[in-house]
């Protein structure tokens, strides 16, 4: 009897997940614990690995499907059995898209698509019944075209290859889209991602009471210590940057005041053994947008360097590959920071089940008062987003006062 | 191109006589051909020239002198057979499809039929159902006969000269309302082949397939669409069978989009047939299936303006094309 491999529920929020890569091929021989697939939930990319020795003998969900846990998604059989039947038919076409049932698109739109590879779920079509039709097709070609030819570092011609014998059919794309598509009103399904966000947002909005509380911090020392050090770990590789000593100052701040490493738990208050400070992830937009929580997780225990080590690497993975289920979980308080985009003040909604969550403006330069002397200093506002269930203000107030203390002397952090 | 300029059934009548100068086994016989000089004056002044032996009226009796012509190919002269209208010929169904078509074959290659079946095809104007027919669908549809439908008077005369030099039956489709037409006829002798199609309009958006009368109303349409930002390609078939399908998949692969215009009607029609063979040839490069403008599913009405609007006119077209490019 072949093993059934099947669509594992690797989150508590998934339904089903997508296919991303199978490592394995139809003949491989397969040890329990073998990486098989990568498959992606609604808002991680996890492997796949194997309970069982055998051979892989079966793909039945191909690359690219999206399908419900519990559905066999490939079949391993016994060394001793003759896969040999079963292996012939199995092969997948291996450049053509899957395209799902229901799903319309006209034949040439599907041969554009192919030819030029493009991810056809994500468009809406135009045609009757949402039918994807070839202006679809050559309208996302058109704007990939555009979005390369703005990046100076690429040439377009790389992304973009001409595959279609016929230069007309280029050329009448261009008369058509150039009708400036952003101004025709249009609909997008939302990505696992998208809807995941809003799910879970609208949740943390309506059932959590949210207040603020704001404090302005002085920058200047903590910019000083900083530019210091980076120039003196140049040579190391390290960039340690606001956010860092941002996280390392939270994560102090709440191992001094618990009730901000804890989740409100309907009869009791649940408070957190390890400090672990969620970072918020913009995802660019070529990757499809959105944002993840990266989790630096016993934060209080780490120092600026292995935080911002820790962060960076986050970042780059959660932009480039997305990030595992496991590196995404267990934040206890998060961290949302615009002040690189040059914002200096925002609220934020609190990521369930944090109880706390803080809105981190850019370090501004402006007129300030020290010892009774109007001088230029460095300012950063932060707004705290607080569940009152947990957190009273003069609490916050105490937090903040703490936070302060730290990052105004920062040299308490190098210790 | 030539600077002479005649009209249609000047052209018509120089490629019978051109080609009963040079080949005595030709001959013309019909309703009304010699001493009338044709009953649409095709035949003007051929008695004249070629004498009643060879420019020979008959009773009105298609089925009679249909079957005396194809008696006569058999035994190895070249008839040219006027149909007053085509809408005559079926009392002469079974001599011209169940004999002329056949003979090649049941004689097991004894007899050929190299004979010529010509007249108007199509509605005239207000002249009824019983006299307005489009016979191309139901006489396309016979195996062992060619067809060819005229755009215009160049074609005209090389695509008769080609038809009366075939050894197979050949059933020559005119129309009434393109007679009067004029265009630049070369006076030398020139042919036309079969299976050729000619695209009359170079366009980008949308091929258009039409045969006949019907391509005036596709250049109608192609104007009025232009000024939509549509480019229309109109793609002349010219004959029936042969069918020229790979010019018209040439242009549907550059397209990837096909209205068909046939002015018969649409059910087992020549445009269901091509429509067919796009769908086959060019299944990958379709954005949308192939349209189909035809006469309406119903007898020719004799009422002007419900004619006009009962043909496959071109508001009709318009709408297919809009349809078939998703500009609606």
């Amino acid at each position: 009897m072949p093993i059934e491999i099947t669509m594992p529920r690797l989150s508590d929020t998934m339904e089903e997940g997508t296919l991303l890569h199978w490592y394995k091929k139809v003949g491989d021989v397969i040890s329990s614990g073998d990486v098989l697939a990568d498959i992606e939930t609604d808002k991680a990319t996890m492997e796949l690995q194997s309970f069982d020795d055998g051979i892989f003998s079966k793909i039945i969900v191909q690359e690219g499907e999206k399908v419900e846990i519990g559905k066999v998604i490939a079949l391993i059989t016994e060394e001793d059995e003759s896969p040999a039947q079963e292996v012939s038919e199995t092969e997948p076409a291996p450049t053509k898209q899957d395209y799902e049932q229901g799903m319309t698109i006209s034949p040439i739109a599907r041969r554009l698509a192919d030819e030029y590879k493009i991810d056809v779920h994500n468009i809406q079509g135009s045609g009757p019944s949402g039918r994807i039709i070839k202006r679809d097709i050559l309208q996302v070609v058109d704007t990939t075209k555009e979005t390369s030819s703005a990046a100076a570092t690429t040439k377009p011609e790389e992304i973009i290859q001409p595959l279609v014998s016929e230069p007309e059919v280029v050329a009448t794309s261009h008369s058509i889209v150039s009708i400036a598509p952003w101004r025709e009103n249009r609909s997008e399904p939302l990505s696992n991602m998208r809807q995941i966000i809003a799910k879970k947002l609208v949740e943390s909005k309506q059932t959590i009471p949210h207040y603020q509380v704001t404090m302005s911090f002085d920058m200047d020392p903590l910019l000083e210590i900083r530019a210091t050090l980076n120039k003196q770990l140049v040579s190391s590789g390290v960039k340690l940057s606001v956010n860092d000593f941002l996280v390392r100052c939270c994560a102090l701040a709440m191992a001094e005041h618990p009730a901000f490493n804890a989740s409100f738990g309907g009869d009791c208050i649940y408070y957190h053994g390890p400090v672990n400070v969620g970072v918020a992830i913009a995802i660019p937009e070529e990757r499809g947008g959105g944002l993840v929580v990266g989790t630096i997780r016993d934060a209080d225990q780490k120092s600026l360097r292995a935080i911002s080590q820790e962060s960076a690497r986050l970042s780059n993975k959660a932009k480039e590959k997305g990030l595992s289920m496991e590196e995404m979980s267990d934040s206890t308080f998060t961290i949302s920071n615009l002040g690189m985009f040059g914002v200096e003040h925002f609220t934020a909604i609190i990521n369930p089940p944090n109880s706390a969550i803080l809105a981190v403006g850019a370090a501004v330069e402006k007129p300030v008062v020290r010892s009774g002397e109007l001088v230029v200093g460095h300012e950063l506002s932060a707004t705290l987003s607080l569940d009152h269930r947990v957190i009273d203000g003069a609490m916050a107030a105490r937090y903040l006062k703490t936070l302060k203390d730290l990052i105004e002397n920062p040299a308490s952090l190098l210790v | 191109m030539s600077e002479r300029i005649i009209e249609f059934r000047e052209a018509l009548c120089e490629a019978m006589s051109e080609e009963m100068r040079t080949d005595q086994k030709v001959f013309l016989l019909g309703e009304e051909v010699a001493q009338y000089n044709g009953a649409y004056k095709i035949s003007k002044g051929m008695l004249d020239e070629f004498g009643p032996r060879r420019v020979i009226d008959t009773p009105i009796s298609e089925s009679g002198f249909s079957g005396m012509a194809i008696g006569a190919a058999m035994r190895g002269l070249r008839p040219i057979v006027e149909f007053m209208s085509w809408s005559f010929s079926l009392v002469a169904a079974d001599p011209i499809l169940n004999n002329a078509a056949k003979m090649l074959y049941m004689s097991g290659g004894q007899f050929g039929c190299p004979i010529v079946f010509r007249g108007n095809d199509g509605a005239g104007g207000q002249l009824g159902s019983t006299h307005s027919w489009c016979i191309e669908s139901l006489y396309a549809n016979v195996p062992g006969l060619k067809m060819a439908i005229p755009y215009d008077a160049y074609d005209a005369k090389g695509l008769l000269k080609t038809a009366i030099r075939d050894d197979n039956p050949v059933f020559f489709l005119e129309s009434e309302r393109l007679l009067s037409i004029t265009g630049h006829v070369p006076e030398e002798d020139y042919t036309v082949p079969f299976g050729q199609a000619l695209i009359r309009r170079q366009g980008a958006d949308c091929t258009i397939i039409s045969f006949g009368r019907p391509l005036y109303f596709c250049q109608e349409a192609a104007i009025e669409l232009a000024k939509e930002g549509i480019d229309c390609e109109i793609i002349d078939g010219r004959t029936i069978r042969p069918l020229d399908i790979e010019t018209m998949v040439t242009s549907v692969k550059k397209t990837n989009a096909c209205v068909v215009v046939d002015q018969s009607w649409s059910f087992a029609s020549i445009g269901s047939e091509v429509a067919s063979q796009i769908h086959r040839y060019c299944f990958d490069d379709l954005d949308n299936f192939v349209h189909r403008v035809h006469s309406d599913d119903v007898p020719t009405p004799y009422a002007s303006n419900l004619e006009q609007a009962y043909l496959p006119n071109t508001r009709k077209i318009c709408e297919a094309v809009r349809g078939a490019t998703y500009n609606t």
